[in-house]
């Protein structure tokens, strides 16, 4: 079995449309969220997260993606 | 030839005119760990997307793999909604975990950018290994 994609929904819900995040997958918390995905990955790895999983929250949460 | 599986991820869909108790997507995700000839990484979702020619990814992580788009080979790409979108390319190594990875010749476009995941396509996944859909599972348990 591949590595599973858990359901990131509740992690995300509050945070802006469009945000890039850095999700620690050992806690299965949002370690830092930016608009710029470069930021994300250096907020981790100054708080000691060196791989993160980055997702983004969907700009179009509301479409049905084809 | 490995055995694999990749869970149902379900996304709620907003109400809308023809659909107004809107709708929950179910797609085939996984998390992948990409690595750039630059030896950076990047841990990200994938989508495996039988419709999609090869492997592509948001062009919004080629930075982050140390990756220099104006540097890279680009031809046009087109999805639903979208077409004439400029795409670069190189081989990246993808590690879906467990034992699966494979070099693929993948693209970045800005055309993902704006959902934040990965697809893997025709060319560099499903011609390497046989993917089997079963959907009607990840509805019933999620």
């Amino acid at each position: 079995m591949a590595t599973p994609a858990i359901h990131y929904s509740s992690l995300l819900k509050d945070l802006h449309a469009g945000a890039w995040v850095a999700i620690s997958e050992k806690t299965m918390s949002v370690i830092a969220y930016s608009a710029e995905i470069q930021t994300v990955v250096e907020r981790s790895r100054q708080q000691g997260e060196t791989d993160p999983l980055i997702v983004r929250v969907p700009e179009l949460a509301g479409t049905l993606f084809l | 030839m490995p055995t694999f599986e990749f869970p149902y991820l379900g996304f709620q869909i907003a109400p809308s005119d023809p659909f107004p108790k809107g709708q929950a997507a179910f797609r085939p995700m996984a998390v992948a760990e990409l690595t750039a000839s630059t030896g950076k990484r990047l841990r990200c979702l994938v989508c495996t997307d039988s419709g999609a020619d090869s492997c592509v990814f948001p062009s919004s992580f080629a930075s982050v793999l140390g990756l220099d788009i104006l540097t890279m080979k680009k031809h046009l790409t087109a999805g639903v909604g979208s077409s004439a979108n400029a795409t670069a390319s190189c081989d990246l190594h993808i590690d879906l975990g467990r034992g699966i990875q494979f070099t693929a010749y993948a693209g970045f476009t800005p055309g993902l950018d704006s959902t934040g995941f990965g697809h893997l396509g025709q060319a560099g996944f499903f011609d390497r290994y046989n993917v089997s859909f079963f959907q009607a599972p990840a509805q019933i348990h999620n």
